[in-house]
């Protein structure tokens, strides 16, 4: 089939996705990622804590760890649409970071990612996809977080792939 | 509608979505990484298209009060919180969708970075729950709190009933703003084409002489 074996123009790409995300949006709500890996580290947590994670307040007050919750469903479809389009398209294969200071850098990164999110209560799904077309306050606060971090990440980026 | 319902439709969307950016190799970090350190706009400028669709289609339904919209108050977290997820986005080389995405094409980077944003938010889950700060229940009344540098709850349906005028007035305007950052994109790639046209044309000249 031609759609896997041609890059697709990614302005089409995010039209549909736009457009899927409103019907989302009138049935359980806009697209989100960050709460839905929340649950999924509580869940994970769970596992290994077992009731002792009830002790500590934010998985008792905030996210209380619930399979049923919808958002983590979303990860889990972006992971196997994923795989579909890459096996059907020949491009699934295992890529391993070659460098340690590769492997540095996406620990450093995941790590930062986790917190902020947690941090500001949202990810950058939730704010270029949910809340700035909400026209919520917090859209316009995370879009300038965003966009002043990437710009302070691109320079360490930039510093660590000179050096 | 049910909650196992909820999650077919999450499930779906999801597939359709990770299907998509597979297939267009949409990345969110790009977006914003590549404007900056390259000048290149492949992603920037679908990004601004998708944000203008939403803008349009969420603040017509929100105008007739239907869909739902996320209710949470916002603060001065919501800034620093984004600004280190940008700092490690960049770093990680990977967003939020994309380590999904990635992660679903076997890129092993992708899913250590995933595995280390769930210890992220445990870290800071333990941080939270020793101190209760900034967002917590008690701060976040929907009205601004500038104690606890929460600065309350406001969107294009708070707008309408403040100010009643419609809620897709308001995201006209949002949409307008979109489209003139998106035209400045354009202009930009017209003038850096005029540039490398040139750029070949004297190539070729000297290779004539």
């Amino acid at each position: 089939m031609e759609f896997f074996k041609k890059t697709l123009d990614p302005v089409i790409a995010l039209m549909a996705i736009a457009v899927l995300d409103i019907f989302l949006f009138l049935i359980v709500g806009a697209w989100t990622v960050g709460g839905g890996e929340t649950m999924m580290t509580g869940l994970i947590a769970e596992v290994f804590m077992g009731d002792d994670l009830k002790r500590l307040p934010f998985w008792n007050l905030v996210f209380v760890p619930d399979a049923g919750y919808w958002k983590i469903y979303i990860s889990l479809g972006m992971l196997f649409g994923a795989f579909v389009g890459a096996k059907l398209s020949n491009e699934f294969y295992l890529r391993f970071p070659r460098r340690m200071s590769e492997w540095l850098m996406i620990t450093i990164g995941g790590l930062l990612m986790g917190v902020g999110i947690r941090l500001a209560f949202v990810c950058n799904v939730s704010t270029f996809f949910g809340l700035t077309p909400e026209m919520n306050l917090g859209g316009y606060l995370a879009i300038s977080g965003i966009v002043a971090g990437a710009w302070v990440g691109s320079f360490i980026y930039k510093k660590i792939l000179e050096g | 509608m049910s909650v196992v319902g909820e999650c077919i439709v999450a499930f779906i969307f999801g597939s359709v979505v990770g299907l998509l950016v597979q297939r267009s190799r949409f990345c969110n970090t790009a977006a914003l990484r590549d404007a900056m350190l390259f000048s290149t706009y492949r992603n920037t400028k679908a990004l601004l298209v998708a944000m203008m669709i939403l803008t349009f289609g969420f603040t017509l339904f929100i105008t007739f009060g239907e869909g739902k919209t996320m209710h949470f108050d916002v603060g001065l977290n919501t800034f620093a919180g984004l600004f280190i997820f940008g700092v490690g986005m960049v770093l990680a080389g990977a967003c939020t969708v994309s380590t999904w995405v990635k992660a679903g094409e076997g890129n092993i980077g992708a899913v250590w970075a995933l595995i280390f944003t769930f210890v992220g938010m445990f870290l800071f889950s333990l941080v939270w729950s020793a101190n209760y700060w900034p967002p917590a229940p008690v701060s976040m009344t929907g009205e601004p709190n500038l104690e606890a540098l929460q600065l309350g709850y406001a969107n294009a349906a708070t707008l309408q009933e403040k100010f009643g005028i419609p809620a897709i007035v308001f995201g006209l305007m949002q949409v307008a703003v979109l489209y003139a950052i998106y035209r400045a994109i354009l202009r930009k790639e017209a003038i850096q084409a005029g540039h490398h046209r040139d750029v070949a044309k004297s190539h070729e000249a000297a290779a004539a002489e």
